[in-house]
């Protein structure tokens, strides 16, 4: 049984003991997570001031939901659902910054013809140009593209949240995050490559995702008509 | 057709599967599909290859910045201010 005065000043006790226990609870575990929380916001407001206010508005809203959270569900999860709702609903509405969801909505045929198609060798090449690209520019990369496709990678690979989480968070179902994650990457990788292109790393702008029917494979994807 | 990676249709296939397939996000038998073709098709392991590296940019370039000591004290405050869940 768990104690109703762990950690607890005056001022928590004023409810039935329940109510002081969940929130002696929620402190300890939701405060678990506040730097990752921080991050993300940081990355979502760009910057500091915003990203605290963020993060407290997220708490705060948490902890007045809390009783409605199912203990045993993934409280990382939920918390990251909150914060994101609460940066669309309050800070990407303030910015005007459009909705971007529509361009996941292409399907796969489409998705794959994004793309151009290099042969493996200047992929190999691409790989190594990108090696030297500075931390900023992948920083400006991961700004640049669509905020879904964004937070699907970061979700991903920064704070490694399987995709049934992040379709918690995102409130999206598993196969549009695969999407997102997909097409995410693919974009940064284009993007990269422009940047190292633009910096003389690269001969070619342009990234190649697939080899299939590749300049080379018994012509048949030649331009000849 | 030829050897393996001749089959532009399944690799593209892969290609297409490729983000899942790094992230541990499809079956066991398709892992093991991919993970076989792979291994055969160089084109497709160089694909692999330079998504790996893509991700470890990434991961690199993106630090998470911790919070600041006193946000963390500040939601304290606020949060047993508030007092007991759905009290006010």
């Amino acid at each position: 049984m768990v104690s109703a005065d762990v950690d607890d000043p005056k001022g928590v006790d004023s409810g039935p003991v329940g109510d002081a226990e969940l929130a002696a609870i929620f402190e300890t575990d939701a405060l678990a997570y506040l730097d990752q929380l921080y991050g993300t916001a940081m990355r979502m407001t760009r910057n500091p001031v915003d990203a605290e206010d963020l993060v407290q508005e997220t708490y705060t809203k948490a902890f007045a939901a809390f009783r409605s959270y199912q203990q045993g569900t993934n409280l990382r999860a939920w918390l990251f659902r909150i914060l994101r709702n609460t940066y669309i609903n309050s800070y990407r509405k303030a910015k005007r910054e459009p909705f971007s969801s529509s361009a996941e909505e292409l399907s796969d045929p489409e998705l794959l013809e994004v793309s151009s198609r290099l042969p493996g060798g200047v992929r190999s090449a691409e790989t190594q140009a990108l090696e030297q690209l500075g931390d900023a520019d992948v920083i400006e990369a991961m700004q640049a593209i669509a905020e879904d496709f964004r937070t699907a990678v970061y979700l991903a690979d920064i704070e490694g949240f399987s995709y049934k989480e992040i379709a918690e968070i995102m409130e999206t179902p598993v196969g549009t995050v695969m999407s997102r994650v997909h097409r995410g990457r693919k974009l940064l990788r284009s993007l990269l490559a422009q940047y190292a292109y633009d910096r003389g790393l690269l001969d070619e702008p342009r990234e190649g995702d697939e080899h299939a029917g590749a300049k080379k494979a018994d012509g048949e994807g030649a331009t000849n008509g | 057709m030829g050897e393996a990676g001749a089959d532009p249709g399944l690799c593209t296939q892969i290609a297409a599967m490729m983000s899942a397939y790094i992230d541990g996000e499809v079956g066991a038998e398709e892992y093991q599909f991919i993970a076989v073709h792979i291994s055969q098709c160089p084109p497709c392991g160089e694909e692999e290859h330079a998504q790996r590296r893509i991700q470890a940019l990434v991961v690199r370039a993106v630090r998470r910045p911790s919070a600041p000591v006193e946000l963390q004290t500040r939601i304290r405050t606020i949060l047993r201010s508030l007092g007991s869940l759905g009290s006010q």
